[in-house]
């Protein structure tokens, strides 16, 4: 394990003043925040964060992006992140199809979609998940047969956020049969989600909002050029694709506008025990799991491979968000009025009814922890 | 760490190494005192690390003491490595008082512990009572924070001017109660207590070492437990192949990394004095990391790991211990708490992103 505090430097420093007052200025003051990566889709917010040049930060120049380091990019999605700003349009594609599409991805695919990502105008859902493939993703069963020019590709894929709001999405399914190896013969295809025979329909959230979808593929035609990376090698793809998504501050922060709102409703009363001690409580395990989390980041700028370490951060991460809901619902001490509530209610009710996909999505804490302990040295 | 640094702690654990061993460790539970492991860390200076050289220290910061806290904690030492240069041996030199050359520590006690000044100088007299002062019988200088009409002082007592009720914490360690009648006290043992410098203080450095030791404990049970799960069989095959276990073996390796880093940056940040914020939040993970290591790595030993004999359990009682002492992560909640309560909901978000701040 390698994970060692660090500081920022006086130009991230400076980054992050910046962001701070680019938010300030942004967000109207009756801004109400959101709750980490499911804080809203704001094309217009995207396209500004865009022009002063903080998305697609870890993409090249050549390619429209900004060529920035990890840490550069930690600290203006943390910031966002905390302010509960709504980055719900580019951060998937920021986050993850981006950096995908520059490591496999043919030089024309990067041409084609890196500089709409990084102007903000080029939007990702991810098309892992079908009614029978969860945790076990390399059963999916869509797949694609290879025609003329290109591939025909049927199946369904499910609980994909934001697909209806989205211009494509990276479809993991089978371009060979299963024979043996199952880690075999996948491939990762870009489907654009208008095209004919694609059909979105929504699957209601538990908190009555259109989060996520089904997306039905019949015979959808997606050009040899949207192949992502090898035909064949999807797996390993998906897998490495998985690890970046692992530890960045989405993974602790989804709950962070739960607490500061409790402190602001609570400033001018005298905080009882409960609340005193979660207040503190709080800080402490923010404050250290943060510094876990910038610790990766500045390891991947050294060219490590920290995947034990990130699997680590998301696990703790996503675990501390969802023990923070059951320590705020504590000090809250009243009855929850979701509708008519304080904004601090009012966030706390959606950390209830969203909470339980926190260890969920993006691969479930038991799996990871399968995953992790393999990595333990014995 | 740099390189100095990883030199302290490779030599450091070297003569932890051959000196504490889990039998000197067991052995030191009954005796009281492991003369060899004392004299030869005594021999290197370790004790008297970030204690400045010209008061008759080794040099070194804050941090560098932490570090070499962390290895004493992975080995149980049972020795006042904390008390004698970190705690008693920063309090004598920032008051311009002498270090002993044996073993020192602090008596902080408790909320209703009192320790008076009376006299003036020539006639000093020291009257009150310490509860739970670690390692008082095997000091040469209990050392604490006196009050004179509002005035704080730093004293240095030997412990034969006192009277010691011996007590013990969970884990065997000295933790006695110190006794003060009238103690005459010389002029070169009193001194007035500078800035910066109070029971207060002493806490906070405390907790501290307290968190330093229980992350190198937290390593030791995280190593312990991988390698236990690995060699038992169960069902015809190595424990660690059950998924159950390994949901042990991740949290535990999880709550280990959290404490150090939390305790790392801690350390590091403490270049003039300790941050309050930081060591609050440093012992609140480090506590609540020795809560859920120490259930987990039990769990997964099954009984063998209730044995007196066997190294878990001398790790699980140190930290059963440590996480009470100078604090309980429920005490630092509360103080933390208020801090930032008090600086706002504005201030929340600026102080949790300042981690690490100190390049020294
Ligand atoms: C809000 C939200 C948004 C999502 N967005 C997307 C998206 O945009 N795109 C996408 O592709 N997917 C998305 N997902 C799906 C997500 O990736 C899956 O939920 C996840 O991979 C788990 O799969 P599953 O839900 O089918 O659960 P299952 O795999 O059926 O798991 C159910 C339970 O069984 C446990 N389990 C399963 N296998 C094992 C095992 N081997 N060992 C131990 N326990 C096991 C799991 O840990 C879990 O507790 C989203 C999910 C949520 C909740």
């Amino acid at each position: 394990m390698e994970f060692a505090p660090t500081t920022l430097t006086a130009a991230e420093e400076e980054l992050r003043s910046e962001v701070r007052e680019f938010l300030a200025e942004e967000l109207p003051p009756d801004f109400r925040p959101g709750l980490g990566m499911a804080a809203g889709h704001n094309p217009g917010f995207s396209r500004k964060l865009a022009a002063r040049g903080w998305v697609g930060m870890a993409i090249p120049p050549q390619y429209g992006g900004h060529g920035r380091t990890a840490v550069d990019r930690f600290i203006v999605t943390e910031e966002l992140l905390a302010a509960g700003a709504p980055l719900g349009a580019h951060f998937v594609a920021d986050r993850q199809t981006g950096p995908a599409l520059l490591h496999y991805g043919t030089e024309e695919q990067r041409q084609r979609f890196l500089p709409a990502i990084s102007a903000g105008e080029c939007w990702f859902s991810l098309g892992m998940s079908e009614p029978d493939s969860g945790s076990d993703l390399a059963s999916v069963r869509t797949a694609a047969t290879k025609v003329d020019g290109g591939w025909l590709i049927n199946g369904t894929k499910i609980w994909t956020s934001g697909a209806h709001l989205n211009h494509y999405f990276a479809v993991l399914c089978r371009t060979s049969p299963n024979e043996g190896d199952r880690h075999a013969g996948l491939s990762q295809l870009i489907v654009d989600l208008s095209a004919p025979g694609v059909k979105i329909s929504p699957i209601p959230y538990l908190d009555g909002s259109h989060h996520f979808n089904e997306v039905l593929l019949q015979d959808v035609f997606v050009p040899d050029d949207m192949v992502l990376g090898e035909v064949g090698s999807g797996w390993r793809q998906v897998t490495s694709e998985l690890a970046y998504e692992r530890s960045g501050p989405d993974r602790y922060l989804s709950t962070f506008n739960v607490y500061r709102e409790m402190l602001r409703e609570l400033a001018d009363q005298p905080l009882d025990d409960t609340q005193t001690r979660t207040v503190g409580y709080l800080a402490a395990r923010f404050w250290t799991i943060r510094q876990l989390s910038l610790s990766v980041a500045r390891l991947i700028d050294a060219r490590r491979a920290p995947a034990m370490e990130a699997a680590f951060v998301k696990d703790m991460g996503t675990v501390f968000e969802q023990e923070s809901i059951g320590l705020l619902r504590a000090a809250a001490d009243r009855e929850l009025d979701p509708g008519r509530g304080s904004l601090f209610a009012r966030l706390l009710a959606e950390a209830i009814l969203t909470g339980p996909s926190f260890t969920l999505r993006g691969g479930t804490t038991e799996v990871l922890r399968s995953v992790a302990a393999k990595g333990l040295g014995r | 760490m740099n390189d100095e640094r990883r030199m302290l702690v490779d030599a450091a654990t070297s003569i932890f190494e051959d000196l504490c061993s889990p039998e000197t460790v067991r052995a030191a539970e009954q005796s009281g005192w492991p003369g060899p492991l004392w004299s030869a860390l005594a021999e290197a200076g370790f004790p008297w690390v970030s204690v400045p050289e010209q008061h008759g220290g080794s040099g070194g910061s804050v941090a560098d003491a932490c570090a070499l806290l962390r290895v004493a904690g992975a080995f149980a030492a049972p020795v006042p490595l904390a008390e004698t240069g970190l705690l008693a041996g920063w309090a004598l030199s920032s008051a311009g008082l002498e270090l002993p050359s044996g073993p020192a520590t602090v008596g902080v006690g408790n909320r209703d512990d009192t320790l008076g000044l009376t006299g003036s100088p020539g006639s000093w007299r020291l009257s009150g009572q310490l509860h739970r002062v670690p390692w008082a019988r095997e000091s040469e200088r209990i050392v604490a924070i006196a009050q004179q009409h509002g005035q704080a002082y730093v004293v240095s007592v030997k412990p034969d001017d006192t009277r010691i009720e011996p007590g013990r914490n969970l884990a065997g360690e000295p933790r006695d109660t110190v006794r003060l009648d009238g103690v005459a006290t010389s002029d070169d043992a009193v001194a007035p207590a500078p800035d910066g410098v109070s029971t207060d203080a002493l806490v906070l450095r405390g907790a501290l070492a307290r968190a330093a030791l229980m992350s190198g404990a937290l390593s030791r049970v995280s190593a312990i437990t991988i390698r236990y799960t690995n060699e038992r069989q169960q069902f015809g095959r190595p424990i660690a192949r059950f998924q159950a276990v390994q949901q042990h073996l991740v949290k535990i390796a999880e709550q280990t990394e959290a404490a150090i880093m939390a305790v790392t940056a801690a350390a590091g940040n403490a270049v003039r004095a300790c941050d309050f914020f930081d060591v609050a939040a440093a012992k609140i993970v480090a506590g609540e990391a020795a809560n859920i290591a120490s259930a987990s790595s039990h769990q997964a030993h099954g009984a063998i790991g209730m044995t007196k004999e066997y190294e878990l359990g001398q790790l699980s009682r140190r930290l059963w211990s440590w996480r009470d002492e100078f604090g309980r992560a429920e005490d630092w909640s509360r103080l933390l708490g208020r801090q930032v309560a008090e600086a706002g909901s504005d201030a929340l978000w600026p102080r949790i992103s300042t981690g690490l701040f100190s390049n020294a």
